[in-house]
């Protein structure tokens, strides 16, 4: 028995595309990586109610189906796959490992990313952007709230709550050791997330953010919404939106760019 | 070098001993009597007792004429005698004397007019009299001091100091010599006497002037040894005559030369040892200052005459024996050798003041030892708290300001552990006061004095403690340069280290304790009871359980998220609660206002954060889902200690005064009232409803640490 979206009071949202191919492709791929088979059920339905495209879901109960399952359609590069998953739910707590594992192998893998969880503290979901998550659901969010939500992540409008735009001003600070010295850090840092970003002698441009995205971080740590730091910075909200995106994605590079510096100094590369 | 050293020294001892033993003397006590003249005394030999109380009125060989004496044959140190006239009868007799001896017996003319015949025999060994003794023992010692300093500290500094001692081991001996009991002498000794003495008392001078000098003034020591030589020759050519007065003067200007270069403070930071040394200079001189001034005093009187100038001479020799030995003990800080020196400076100028005041004031000789022990007494009394503390290296603080700032400093620390390294200088500052307090470039395994004490080194941090290298700091000049660094304090100072960091790993053991247990409690009841009504809420059969299970999960989660959290900043606590507020309300297609006036950087509590954190959500709920409003205006005001929350919504609610209470204004209340607050609900204007919270004290609850 599930509740759907005309049981929350309100008219169903229009559904988007998820890809640009639009009505052209035969089915989207989507991977719901998600132990409670309840839970399950329930996002594949925010996933159909979201998208106007017709969508193949596959479900999975761990990591270890799941990295079958990517495997099959072309390995965590998705460079010789001919169909790969363009969306994928990943919960963090599962029987075999944790979710950030699998992101952390697909941060070539040319899907949009998005987290499912119950955690909504920055301990959490702060590891889970620097593996190159694209967004994060709460999963305790209403029906028609995670269907915005994740329309939005996939239109490009990823969420930023104050105490994860606080870990980012941290990390991008200076001389910031990324997740350590969290001022009100929540839960214990998991073991995954605990090996530290190496720190690299001198920022890459890359890695450094400009004043106006600093400006949009502090305000959003502040606890102000998009619409309010558009009328206080005097520019318009897409433009928030889209300072917002660079700095997920800068977190995504300087991320990387560890990953690598890592790799090189365990000889990987 | 040592045993050369020791075997000259004792070589020369000996020498020294055996010609004074073998002399021939009259083993007779001889003092000046008021009018002038020789008041023959007591005696061990069977012949001369009956001599005793008679006057002396001239001494010379059996059947020759005999030479005519006064008080100058006892004035048996010419060194001390500044008139020449004096001087030169008082050799002339003590030859006479000595002429007599040598044949073996003497012819005493007495003030009867009487001639006694005596028999004059070496004194022996056992015939030298009490002083001699421990002044021999002084000249030897007193070399072999200053040839062991130069061993262990090889140097210009060591050479100069080991001259100054063999000129003043000479000038002990000569002592030895004139402290003799009886009458006679070796024939040659008081002829050598008065140049001999000059001669080390200029060398003294003149290398204390070079050691002073040597740092800044090399040109100042040439010019000394020039003026020494130079006045050396001029005396012995006869030029300058009478020679007394001339090397007194030169002296004097050589002890001001060495003292205006032991007190000029060179560029730089001031040196304590240098204040130390130039004191001890200053009281050398005033010491030779005082003993030739009583000499100088006296020299009219005859009873006083030889008393003083034996009294003067024994006193130089001790105050100047004894600051020689304790000079490398004083800036080493040995607290007992300082005290013996402090005694044997004050005392010798007692005795100088003795000497004076019998002299100037004609006191009698145990009324003036009153007065100058009394004043001694007063001296030592004002004057040795000051040395010690202020010169020498006092303790700077009491036990109790020490355990006060120990005390302070580790409450701070265990408040705020990441400023322990601060508190830690901070704490060494003001323990010690030094000038200046830098990283020092090595660390040591514990605290250590460097430099003499100039320095203290102090490791903060060893070398890959907390995963970070070493760090140590140098606190240069204690008590703003007026203090010396002793061992004590390089062990105090590990000592206070070693506390501080205990209270922080004791304080970070329980806290992490404390932690680890709030979120394994934390994480369990969130995982285990989340997960399950999370399953819960998608299968719940109307909106409404839906509704209400979610609230309940969100309350699981404030509090699991309150367990984990160390601390809520009010800031960031603020900021979350709009944002969720604002979603809330935006789901509910309602606005937000919101106005926040708070010190962002308070600290909540626990209870504090969890309490605000349910109130704010319960009455946004309500007024969306029981008044079914379309706006809601959040106030969140910190003024002074009292914080003020009001929600004021335009939704269809009336007359607070007549709600049955149930769950959620209850919960309200009860959180209120848990922090110390009162909730008042009203009517808001044409629409809605206003609720409003005051919380007093709101700030000093905060201001507190968790409790635990």
């Amino acid at each position: 028995m599930f509740v759907g979206p005309a049981q929350g009071g309100r008219d169903s949202i229009p559904a988007v595309p998820l890809t640009a191919e639009g009505v052209f492709a035969v089915a989207v791929k989507v991977l719901i990586l998600e132990d409670n088979p309840v839970a399950r059920s329930f996002l594949s339905r925010v996933v159909r109610e979201s998208f106007s495209d017709s969508i193949a879901i596959t479900e999975a109960g761990d990591l270890e189906t799941a990295r079958r399952h990517i495997a099959l359609t072309g390995g965590a590069q998705g460079l010789h796959g001919t169909d790969p998953f363009k969306l994928i739910l990943v919960d963090l707590e599962l029987p075999d490992g944790n979710g950030l594992e699998l992101l952390a192998e697909l941060t070539q893998y040319p899907a949009t990313k998005i987290v499912t969880t119950l955690y909504s503290d920055d301990d959490h979901l702060f590891p889970a952007l620097q593996c190159g998550a694209d967004g994060y659901l709460l999963k305790e969010d209403r029906f028609e709230v995670l269907v915005e939500e994740l329309q939005k992540i996939v239109r490009g409008q990823p969420p930023l709550s104050p105490a994860i735009a606080r870990r980012l001003l941290m990390h991008f600070r200076p001389g910031g050791g990324g997740t350590e010295g969290a001022p009100d850090s929540g839960f214990a840092p998991l073991p995954f997330a605990s090996s530290k970003p190496v720190p690299i002698e001198k920022a890459p441009e890359h890695e450094r953010l400009t004043p106006r995205e600093t400006e949009v971080l502090t305000y959003l740590s502040k606890g102000f919404t998009i619409k309010e730091i558009a009328s206080l910075m005097g520019i318009k909200w897409f433009t928030v939106n889209d300072h917002i995106k660079s700095i997920y994605k800068k977190l995504n590079v300087s991320s990387r760019a560890e990953a690598a510096v890592l790799a090189s100094k365990q000889g990987l590369v | 070098m040592l045993v050369a050293v020791a075997l000259l020294a004792c070589l020369g001892v000996v020498a020294l001993l055996r010609l004074l033993a073998a002399t021939p003397a009259l083993d007779i006590a001889a003092s000046a009597d008021a009018e002038g003249r020789v008041l023959l005394g007591a005696s061990r030999v069977a012949a001369l007792q009956p001599l005793a109380g008679r006057v002396l009125r001239a001494v010379g060989p059996p059947g020759a004429t005999p030479t005519p004496v006064d008080t100058a044959l006892l004035h048996r140190a010419p060194r001390w005698q500044p008139d020449e006239a004096r001087r030169a009868r008082s050799l002339a007799q003590q030859a006479a004397l000595a002429q007599a001896l040598q044949g073996g017996s003497v012819a005493l003319q007495l003030d009867d007019g009487s001639t006694v015949l005596v028999p004059a025999a070496p004194r022996g060994l056992g015939g030298l009299g009490l002083t001699a003794w421990p002044l021999a023992a002084a000249a030897l010692l007193l070399p072999l001091f200053g040839a062991v300093l130069l061993l262990a500290r090889p140097g210009l500094h060591g050479g100069l100091f080991m001259l100054v001692c063999v000129a003043q081991a000479l000038g002990l001996a000569m002592l030895t010599a004139s402290s003799l009991r009886g009458l006679g002498l070796p024939p040659a000794l008081p002829g050598l006497d008065l140049p001999l003495r000059l001669a080390l008392d200029l060398a003294t001078a003149t290398a204390a002037v070079h050691a002073f000098a040597l740092a800044r003034r090399p040109a100042w020591a040439l010019a000394a040894w020039a003026g020494a030589a130079a006045a050396v020759a001029a005396v012995a050519t006869g030029l300058l005559s009478p020679a007394w007065p001339w090397a007194q003067a030169l002296c004097a200007t050589m002890a001001a030369m060495a003292l205006l270069a032991a007190w000029r403070q060179p560029a730089g930071p001031p040196d304590p040892r240098r204040g130390v040394n130039a004191r001890l200079a200053l009281t050398a001189v005033l010491t030779w200052a005082v003993a030739n001034a009583a000499v100088l005093a006296t020299a009219q009187h005859p009873q006083l005459a030889h008393a003083t100038a034996a009294g003067a001479a024994v006193a130089w020799a001790l105050f100047s024996v004894s600051l020689l030995l304790l000079v490398p003990f004083v800036a080493r800080g040995r607290r007992l050798l300082r005290e013996l020196a402090l005694l044997a400076g004050i005392s010798t100028v007692a005795a100088s003041l003795d000497l004076l005041f019998v002299a100037v004031f004609a006191l009698d000789a145990t009324a003036s030892l009153a007065v100058v022990v009394f004043v001694a007494l007063a001296v030592y009394a004002f004057a040795r708290q000051r040395l010690l503390d202020q010169l020498l290296g006092a303790r700077l603080h009491s036990t109790d300001r020490i355990f006060e700032l120990l005390y302070r400093a580790a409450r701070d620390v265990q408040r705020r552990p990441e400023r322990q390294l601060q508190r830690l200088g901070q704490l060494l500052r003001e323990l010690f006061d030094p000038l200046e307090m830098a990283r020092a470039s090595t660390v040591p395994r514990q605290a250590e004095v460097q430099d003499s004490g100039m320095a203290l080194v102090v490791p903060l941090r060893a070398e890959g403690e907390d995963g970070r290298g070493g760090l140590a700091v140098r606190l240069r000049l204690a008590a703003r340069g007026q203090r010396l660094f002793l061992p004590e304090d390089a062990r105090l100072a590990d000592r206070l280290v070693d506390q501080i960091k205990r209270a922080v790993a004791y304080d970070r053991a329980v806290e992490r304790g404390r932690t680890e247990e709030r979120q394994r409690l934390a994480q369990d009841l969130h995982d285990d009871i989340g997960a399950r009504l999370l399953t819960l809420m998608y299968q719940a059969p109307t909106p409404e359980l839906e509704d209400y299970i979610r609230h309940t999960l969100q309350d699981l989660k404030t509090l699991t998220r309150g367990l984990a959290v160390a601390e809520h900043r009010l800031g960031a606590a603020a900021a979350e609660w709009k944002r969720d507020l604002a979603q809330r309300l935006a789901a509910a297609q309602a606005q937000l206002g919101w106005v926040c006036e708070v010190d962002e950087s308070l600290v909540l509590t626990m209870g504090q954060w969890s309490a605000l954190t349910r109130v704010l959500r319960e009455l946004v709920t309500n007024a969306l889902f029981h008044g079914r409003a379309t706006r809601v205006d959040v106030v969140l005001a910190l003024r002074g200690e009292a914080l003020t929350i009001s929600v004021a919504d335009d939704g269809a609610g009336r007359s607070p005064e007549a709600w049955a209470h149930g769950l959620g204004l209850g919960g309200v209340r009860k959180r209120v009232k848990q922090l110390g607050g009162r909730v008042a609900w009203r009517e808001n204007g044409e629409r809605g409803i206003v609720c409003e919270v005051h919380i007093d004290g709101f700030r000093e609850a905060a201001g507190t640490p968790p409790p635990g």
